[in-house]
């Protein structure tokens, strides 16, 4: 009995026949199945009670009602509200995809931050509330005291009726700055043509639950545009045949097959920058045809007929104009729509029951060319589609109460009679508030930088402004910059000092008037969750700012924190309106609004000059003749910009623009384009909606371009094709993506890539075409056009 | 050898001394000592006593007291430091003279922190249980489940498999997994046979619970 190789195996088949029959191997087969799922990098929530906290999401000046699920103090989804009158439940991507923007560490700001590498070497030191606020305290008061307030400057990027923006601009007032910029937005053109042609200033507002036929210039109405969750509901509306006597029908004016274009009625493409001369060449029909509505017409307009003006000089009406320059067969050749097209859409418009033309471009988040604008807004004072259901609305004021007035002391005086660095509201550009390039101008254009101090709240200026890199080069004359962003962005990285606000899902914000809402509604978010770190709500900052600066700054800033002056706006609210409301019902809400609209009468709705809707803007008469003084009127238009002559430039028109780029040199041109699920302005996109771009848009680091197969080909560039864009103003590598569905000539390059800051989700990944914009001043507002870079392709 | 080898008839027994062994060596292992360490033993924060808070206890509270339906319809499941604080809120003035109310409230009351039951019942993530459907709407008492801890003065031991980090009470403290009473095993056959036998059989279907 030794222990040989045969017992040994005797001993082995023992132990297995042992083993069988225990319950090792099958409860081990159980365990180790079981142990192959526990996948420790799967997320999961903590457990905890189910909550929902309803509030509006502010990430757009959308403000879609949202309700945001939560387990236990963790934020989980966030859903919109069926029952909140903006958005009636629907929800944007970014809105989807906002607990991101609150949970994504690596690109919060965790807690006041001072530089202590060089500008931009990303090396920050944590320095506490009281020493953030003490250093810029210490600042604006030095520039006080040596009696230059207006070396301070702000760049705010909040919707411009709401409180943090009054609350940022009261702040530069007080002091006794007029450099309070805000970021350029569609909003302002739409408020521009508004007051020239209505002499209302504030943004319009468009019916579009009522409207039957729209004919959309360019607006992203499937990909972003205005009030993106509100319209995905409006569309939805379109869409369904249910109680409704009119079909709806949209024809979308766009060089690109984009979302919308390619989900409406009718696709119109024509060349880009002459959309207008389309506007009018439809306006040709009406006129011609007499399909305009003669009760409007004859007796509220003015500019319309060819008339005397007092000095006895004959002008020339819009329909003059119209009717010789713009006929189908002309705006064929400019557009290249052809003419039987034009003469249909036209009949089609001025034939259905509530039509509506809609000016824009992509989002609605960059300004869009005056005239332009001023031509499609023509043709619904053509069908008298002003203030009636289902056009564009003149806005009814939401009633807050005003603040007590500001109080200045003599250094602010002093300051606020100095001119504003940007030239806004100069006799240069009498109409806009707001020129960030003339800022970068006056800057850049300086021995030593004219502003010493600069604050940036809810922007990111140095990705989302066209022509970035003057913009850059000015920040890096500006001695002292603060920025009060949540996230690690490409301002933030080149600031001194950060003072980070909470993010959206953690602060009280309010949005007054949604984009384009027909009616009075106010907007208030509460928050969803505590503060995740020590970050302060820029509107506690900057009064604690005022407060600590003392004397009449202080004075002007009576509230104890931001609430406190939000809720003396709002008791304007409580008695106003159907039903008496309290703060309790609007915070709880987080809406007040009366869902009805004062359909005024013609006779007293246009504030203009004559009291008329103007086709004739007077408003432009007087500020062109303020401007000409001493020169001849040639010249001036010349150094505005206007291409046209005589009383066309009173007038909605189109005018060729003229680019930096030889059109030799550089043949193709440069197109940004938008989509919903990119986001493309001060927010990061979130790693989600990262997630729903297509291989053909974006692949590792790389960014797709959309370019024509025929236009491909000339340059000998196939699918995928490595590339670089060239502008007048510097070149970008890209890829190339075959799109029939692109215009020939045009490359499409999108926004909301190519960021440098934020974190490995973002970080390198694509190319940002702000980089090589070249803008040219659109004519009368001075806003960049953005949409009219020339660029040459070379195959890399 | 050879010699065994010729003779006719003979088995070979003396080599099987070797298999028994091994054959008895593996069912000790596998029995006895695989379990041992299979599971390792974990004790709960504090030793709660059903007994003692429970309806027929000097404290007689309502089992509804601290396991309870939310209006939403969800499951409260074990009660958080809010509910015990609710009567021993005051260090000052403890309900008994027990070392482990002491504990209570020196580790979790004063800083609120949440006591870190260790939760026998509990099933992966995958797994979607509600509550609601089992005790309002089949009626099901809780013991059927979980066992009868409503008497209990101390609380069951609580061991953890150490592959599959789950509690023993899943597959059974039975190491063969045989099954006397209902609440002795909970794995997904058993949900299913019990659908089964009850004329649920619908609620098979993956996606019920598995959403």
């Amino acid at each position: 009995m030794e222990f040989n190789r045969r017992n040994f195996i005797k001993f082995v088949a023992g132990g297995l026949g042992g083993t069988m029959l225990s319950p090792l191997p099958w409860k081990l087969i159980d365990d180790i199945a079981i142990w192959t799922q526990n996948w420790a990098w799967v997320p999961v929530p903590g457990r905890g009670k189910f909550s929902y906290i309803k509030t509006v999401c502010t990430l757009c000046p959308g403000a879609c009602g949202i309700q945001v699920r939560k387990v236990g103090s963790r934020a989980v989804k966030i859903e919109g509200r069926s029952e909140y009158p903006v958005n009636h439940g629907a929800i944007c991507p970014l809105g989807m995809a906002g607990l991101q923007t609150l949970y994504n560490e690596g690109i919060r700001w965790k807690a006041p931050m001072k530089r202590v590498g060089p500008r931009g070497s990303e090396k920050w030191k944590e320095i506490s509330w009281d020493e953030a606020l003490d250093t810029l305290t210490t600042r604006i008061k030095g520039l006080r005291d040596k009696g230059v307030p207006e070396e301070l400057a702000a760049i705010d990027g909040n919707q411009s009726r709401s409180t943090m923006a009054l609350l940022i601009k009261r702040l530069l007032s007080s002091i006794g700055s007029p450099n309070y910029l805000r970021m350029p937005q569609e909003e302002d053109t739409h408020a521009m043509v508004n007051f020239l042609m209505q002499g209302i200033n504030s943004p319009l507002a468009f019916d579009l639950e009522n409207t039957d036929f729209i004919l959309s210039f360019g607006c992203g109405l499937l990909d972003g545009w205005g009030f993106p969750g509100s319209m995905l509901s409006v569309w939805r509306h379109w869409i369904s045949d249910e109680q409704k006597k009119h079909k709806t029908h949209v024809v979308q004016v766009d060089p690109r097959a984009s979302n919308t274009a390619s989900k409406a009625d009718i696709w119109l493409a024509p060349f880009p920058g002459t959309e207008a001369a389309l506007a009018l060449g439809i306006a040709h029909v009406i006129i011609q045809e007499k399909l305009y509505s003669k009760e409007f017409i004859e007796n509220h307009c003015f500019g319309f007929y060819d008339w005397f003006d007092e000095k006895g000089v004959e002008h020339k009406g819009f329909s003059g104009i119209v009717l010789g320059k713009y006929s189908p067969a002309n705006v064929e050749i400019i557009t290249g729509i052809k003419s039987r097209v034009i003469i249909e859409v036209a009949r089609k418009f001025a034939s259905a029951h509530a039509p509506i033309a809609l000016a824009g471009r992509g989002k609605g988040t960059l300004p869009g060319s005056l005239y332009e604008f001023m031509a499609v807004y023509a043709l619904n004072a053509l069908k008298g589609r002003i203030n009636t259901k289902g056009g564009t609305l003149i806005t009814d004021d939401v009633p807050l109460a005003p603040w007590a007035e500001v109080e200045y002391d003599s250094v602010a005086n002093n300051g606020l009679t100095k001119e504003r660095l940007d030239r806004a509201g100069t006799s240069k550009y009498p109409f806009t508030r707001s020129l960030i390039h003339k800022f970068t101008e006056a800057i850049n254009g300086n021995q030593s930088s004219p502003v010493d101090t600069l604050l940036l709240c809810s922007a990111n200026p140095v990705y989302t402004i066209p022509d970035n890199q003057s913009f850059i080069q000015a920040l890096a004359k500006i001695p002292f910059i603060v920025s009060l962003s949540p996230f690690m962005d490409e301002t933030s990285m080149m600031a001194d000092m950060i003072l980070p606000d909470h993010s959206h899902l953690e602060k009280m914000i309010d949005i007054i008037r949604p984009t384009g809402i027909q009616y009075p509604l106010y907007a208030l978010s509460q928050p969803a969750v505590k503060p995740l770190y020590s970050t302060r709500h820029s509107g506690d900052v900057i009064i604690s700012l005022a407060k600590r600066i003392g004397g009449s700054v202080a004075g002007s800033f009576q509230w104890a924190n931001f609430e406190e002056a939000v809720k003396e706006r709002v008791s304007g609210l409580y008695d106003a309106g159907k039903s008496k409301v309290s703060w309790e019902d609007i915070t709880k809400n987080g809406y007040w609004y009366t869902p009805s609209h004062s359909f005024g009468e013609w006779t007293d709705i246009f504030k203009t000059p004559s009291k008329k809707f103007e086709f004739f803007s007077t408003e432009i008469e007087l500020a062109l003749t303020a401007y000409s003084k001493g020169k001849s009127f040639d010249d001036t238009l010349l150094d505005l910009g206007i291409r046209s002559k005589g009383d066309e430039v009173y007038m909605p028109h189109y005018e060729e623009l003229k680019s930096s780029g030889d059109k030799n040199q550089y043949p193709l041109l440069l197109l940004p384009i938008e989509f919903i699920n990119l986001a493309s302005g001060w927010i990061g996109n979130p790693p989600f909606l990262n997630k729903t771009l297509f291989d053909h848009q974006l692949t590792k680091d790389d960014l797709f371009v959309e370019v024509n197969p025929k236009t491909a080909s000339q340059y000998r560039l196939a699918e995928g094709s490595r590339a670089i864009l060239q502008s007048p103003k510097g070149e970008l590598s890209v890829r190339i993506h075959l799109f029939d569905g692109a215009m020939p000539g045009v490359i499409f390059v999108p926004f909301g890539l190519g960021h440098t800051a934020y974190d490995k989700y973002l970080k390198g990944k694509g190319v940002n075409p702000n980089e090589i914009i070249d803008p040219i001043e659109d004519p009368l507002s001075g806003q960049p056009v953005w949409w009219n870079t020339r660029v040459k392709v070379i195959k890399a | 050898m050879e010699a065994d080898a010729k003779k006719p008839g003979r088995l070979k027994m003396d080599g099987w001394i070797f298999f028994l062994v091994g054959l008895i060596a593996a069912l000790i292992v596998g029995w006895m000592v695989f379990p041992l360490l299979l599971y390792s033993e974990k004790s709960q924060p504090l030793i709660f006593s059903h007994a003692s808070h429970g309806p027929e206890s000097d404290a007689g509270l309502d089992c509804e007291e601290c396991h309870f339906f939310y209006e939403d319809g969800t499951f409260s499941g074990i009660p958080g430091i809010k509910k015990c604080m609710e009567c021993h809120e005051d260090s000052e003035s403890p309900l008994s003279e027990n070392s482990e109310e002491k504990k209570l409230f020196t580790d979790y009351v004063g800083t609120k922190k949440e006591i870190p039951w260790l939760v026998y019942a509990r099933q992966p993530d995958c797994v979607y249980f509600p509550h609601i459907a089992h005790v309002k709407m089949a009626e099901i008492e809780c013991k059927v489940c979980h066992g009868d801890f409503a008497t209990r003065k101390i609380p069951p031991t609580y061991k953890l498999n150490r592959l599959t980090r789950y509690s023993i009470d899943i597959w059974g403290r039975n190491i063969a997994g045989y099954k006397k009473n209902t609440w002795d095993t909970m794995k997904m056959d058993d949900c299913a046979d019990c659908h089964k036998r009850k004329g649920k059989e619908n609620n098979n279907a993956c996606f019920v619970c598995h959403k």
